[in-house]
This record gives C-alpha cells, sequence and structure tokens, in this order.
C-alpha cells in the first residue's frame, strides 16, 4: 500500500504525464468527426477502429518516460537495491498509471461511444473493453520501454506494437458481436486470460531487462 | 548434466569447426533435393483442378511459410538457453537467424501475394493468417532494430532473448489463425495427425521442397552465425588461427 501511495504522489506530480495522453486521446476523438461528414451513420462506420487506436496511442504516450527519469537519476538502481521485489513495485507502477490514465481514458470512451453511437448498451459494452485493453497496451508498452530503456520510446514502441495487434484484431471482433448480439462476454473472458497472464508475466520480465540495463 | 553437455559442445570454436565440416555436404545435399523437388513439382505435376497452374508456387510459399515460424521458434528455444545456461553460442545464433527468418517471412508474403492473384483476385487481404504474417515479419525487423541499437553486445543479447520469448505469443497465433478465423486463406493441408488433403502427385514434390528448403535456409544461418562468431569473438586467440 505505501509502494501504491509514492508511486501516486509520483505520478501526480508529473502533470504531463498523465494528462497529456488523456489529452491526445480527447484529441483524437474530437478531430476523428472532422475528417468524415457529420452523418450519424458514416460517423459509425470507422469510429471503434478510431476509438481502439487512439487508446493505443495515448497508451504509447504514458509509458513514454516511466522508467527514463529514475534511470537517469540512479534511484532505479537504489530501488533495486533495497527493494527485494523490484516486479511488484513494476506491477504497482502500472496499477497506478492505469487508474490515472487508463480508467480515464476508458470512461471518456463510453462518453465518446454514446455520443456517437446513442447506443447505451453498446456503449456499456465498451467500457469494459476498454478498461481491458487499456491495461494490456500499457503493459506491453511497458515492455518496450524498458527494453529501450535509454534509446528513446520509439524503438521500444516499434518492438512491442506487433504484438498489440492481435489485441485490436480481437477488439475489432469484440465490437462486431456486440453489435451483432452474440458471444461478447466470451471476447470479454479471452482478453481477460490474456490480461491475467500479461499482467503476471509482464512485471518479472520488465525487472529482468531493467536489470539486464543497470549490469 | 545438460549443463555440461551444452557448455562442451556449444563452444564458439567447435561450432565453427563443425560448422565448416558440415556445410558442404548440408548445402549440395539440400541443393539437389529442393532442385529435384521443384522440377518435379513445376514440370511433372499434374495442373490443379481449381488453380490451373498457379498452385505450383507453393513449392516456394509453403516452404518459406514453414520456415518463417520454424525460425522464430528455433530462436525463442536459443533465447531460452542463453538466459538459462549463458550459452554464448545461443545468444549469436540468435542475431544470426533473425535476418534470415525476416527475408524468409518476405518472401512468404511475397509469395502468397503472387499466388493471392490469380487465386483470390487480390494480392492482399486483410485475413488473420496474412496480417498474424506481416506481424512477424514486423518483429524480426524489430529484434534486428534493437540489437544494432545497442553497442554493448551482452545487453543487446539479454533484450533480445526476452523480447524473442514474449514475441514468441505470435507463432500459436499464425499457426491457429486459420482455425480461430473465418479467413480468405485456407486451413493447412498437411497436418501431422491427419492425412494430407493434397493429391500424392503434389504432396511428394512438395515435402521434398520443404527438406531441400529447409537445408538451404539452414546453410545461410550457418554462414550468419559464422559471420556473428567472427565479430564477436575477434579478439580471441584462436580466431586469429583460425583466420
Amino acid at each position: 500500500m505505501k509502494i501504491l501511495r509514492l508511486e501516486y504522489l509520483k505520478l501526480r506530480k508529473k502533470t504531463r504525464s498523465w494528462l497529456g495522453p488523456i489529452l491526445v486521446f480527447w484529441l483524437i476523438m474530437l478531430a476523428y468527426p472532422l475528417t468524415v461528414e457529420f452523418l450519424q451513420d458514416k460517423l459509425e462506420i470507422g469510429f471503434f477502429s478510431v476509438l481502439w487506436i487512439a487508446i493505443l496511442i495515448s497508451m504509447m504516450l504514458a509509458t513514454e518516460d516511466i522508467f527514463i527519469e529514475d534511470y537517469n537519476d540512479g534511484s532505479l538502481e537504489q530501488i533495486m537495491i533495497k527493494n527485494s521485489s523490484f516486479q511488484f513495485l513494476v506491477s504497482m507502477r502500472i496499477v497506478i498509471y492505469w487508474l490515472m490514465i487508463g480508467v480515464p481514458i476508458s470512461g471518456l470512451s463510453f462518453f465518446f461511444s454514446l455520443g456517437t453511437t446513442e447506443e447505451i448498451f453498446l456503449s456499456l459494452s465498451i467500457f469494459p473493453l476498454a478498461l481491458i485493453s487499456s491495461y494490456i497496451f500499457l503493459n506491453l508498452f511497458v515492455l518496450g520501454n524498458a527494453l529501450s530503456l535509454n534509446k528513446g520510446s520509439l524503438l521500444g514502441a516499434l518492438v512491442t506494437m506487433p504484438l498489440a495487434l492481435p489485441v485490436l484484431i480481437v477488439l475489432g471482433k469484440s465490437v462486431i458481436s456486440i453489435q451483432l448480439g452474440i458471444n461478447f462476454l466470451e471476447f470479454i473472458l479471452l482478453l481477460l486470460g490474456c490480461l491475467s497472464i500479461i499482467m503476471i508475466i509482464v512485471p518479472v520480465i520488465v525487472s529482468y531487462i531493467i536489470k539486464a540495463h543497470l549490469e | 548434466m545438460i549443463k555440461k553437455f551444452i557448455h562442451q559442445f556449444a563452444s564458439p570454436k567447435t561450432y565453427l569447426f563443425q560448422v565448416n565440416r558440415f556445410y558442404p555436404y548440408i548445402f549440395y545435399i539440400s541443393l539437389i533435393i529442393y532442385t529435384f523437388s521443384l522440377i518435379w513439382g513445376l514440370l511433372f505435376t499434374p495442373q490443379d483442378f481449381v488453380q490451373g497452374n498457379s498452385f505450383r508456387i507453393i513449392y516456394l510459399h509453403v516452404p518459406a511459410s514453414f520456415l518463417s515460424q520454424s525460425l522464430y521458434v528455433a530462436m525463442a528455444f536459443a533465447s531460452i538457453t542463453y538466459l538459462v545456461w549463458r550459452v554464448k553460442l545461443a545468444a549469436y545464433l540468435i542475431i544470426a537467424i533473425a535476418p534470415v527468418g525476416a527475408m524468409t517471412t518476405f518472401v512468404a508474403l511475397i509469395s502468397g501475394s503472387l499466388w493471392g492473384i490469380p487465386t483470390w483476385g487480390t494480392w492482399w487481404q486483410w485475413d488473420a493468417r496474412i496480417t498474424s504474417t506481416l506481424i512477424l515479419f514486423i518483429m524480426y525487423l524489430g529484434l534486428i532494430s534493437l540489437h544494432n541499437s545497442f553497442s554493448n553486445y551482452e545487453k543487446a543479447d539479454k533484450l533480445l532473448s526476452w523480447l524473442v520469448i514474449v514475441g514468441a505469443v505470435n507463432i500459436p497465433i499464425i499457426k491457429k489463425s486459420v482455425d480461430w478465423w473465418s479467413t480468405l486463406h485456407q486451413s493447412a493441408s498437411i497436418t501431422l495427425t491427419d492425412k494430407p488433403s493434397i493429391d500424392p502427385s503434389m504432396f511428394y514434390p512438395l515435402i521434398g521442397s520443404i527438406i531441400g528448403f529447409f537445408g538451404l535456409i539452414i546453410c545461410l544461418v550457418l554462414i550468419s552465425s559464422k559471420h556473428q562468431i567472427l565479430i564477436r569473438e575477434k579478439t580471441k586467440s584462436w580466431i586469429k588461427d583460425y583466420v
């Protein structure tokens, strides 16, 4: 709990780190209607694709400086020496980032979906999908950033982005299943299953990767 | 015991000498098998009832697709070997396999596109099998970029190994994509458990082409790994004697 609180305070101080991705998400979703005609059916065609990609990009931006400051000022090294469970710290940091960035974005996704489709059930179904997908993307980009810790986040995004693409495919299929009223819960369970594996494995791998950087 | 075995037989020096010993045999045997299978498949196999002559691209497409995934699996095994037993040769093999894997995946994508024009009426479809293979290709490029971005080889090897292991999740997705999603791409004609759905007159040259292509790609990996060893072990005294 102490670590969670500490991580929360650290992120809260870095306004740009948590507010920036939310604003970028907001801007992408606002820009979308401007690129197509303001007709309901026209807007609905590409809305969900833009939504998932906006979440993906926001999560990529959110993890941009997740470790770099601590790495540069040497506190990452100190944390690693002091803290026996570094992976726990990594997972707590991901949780805080998700709570402060992923959850608001998921909430916004609901409102944007409601505004575009005017379907409450569809929008309510989008909310858990956005919650789960934002957590998965966050984990993947944290992995990428750990890999390219001192080489810039672009390289990290390049190497982990392909892993996010199967999730995008599943999200696309989920929306179709919601619209057709079939198997929606199975998609949620599939994503939750992936998430449960990712949220255990990624912090462990990230801690090993950071150790490799610090050695 | 496994550790002792690996360390004894996987030293770069022993490996290099063994490669030099076996390379010509592998190369010539594979070349003969592939050429023979290709001639058999292209000239002596009857036309397909539906696809006509265009099906003959399978003698390139299927081996390339098979190898693109197999090479990634080999990289994943090498990564585990490197991270668990710290075998240097395994790290050299990972980065030696990556460009060859990228090349075979590219060949699989291109040959698939060329095959798609007469059979599907389009050279590209965003179907699950093709997209997941494209992801594999991007993964290979990402791995190469990641490794090249570090001047410290040891660090690069460790990071690369972790990424290869994580990226291995894409392999079952590619393999099962035709079963999990309704795709334009056909499901597997050859499986280990069932009788092949392909006619024997096409099946035997296909098996030959897979074996021959496999051997030729192994030769490329061997050359690439030799190159890696020469770069990475250049300060060692035995390399000076070798060169």
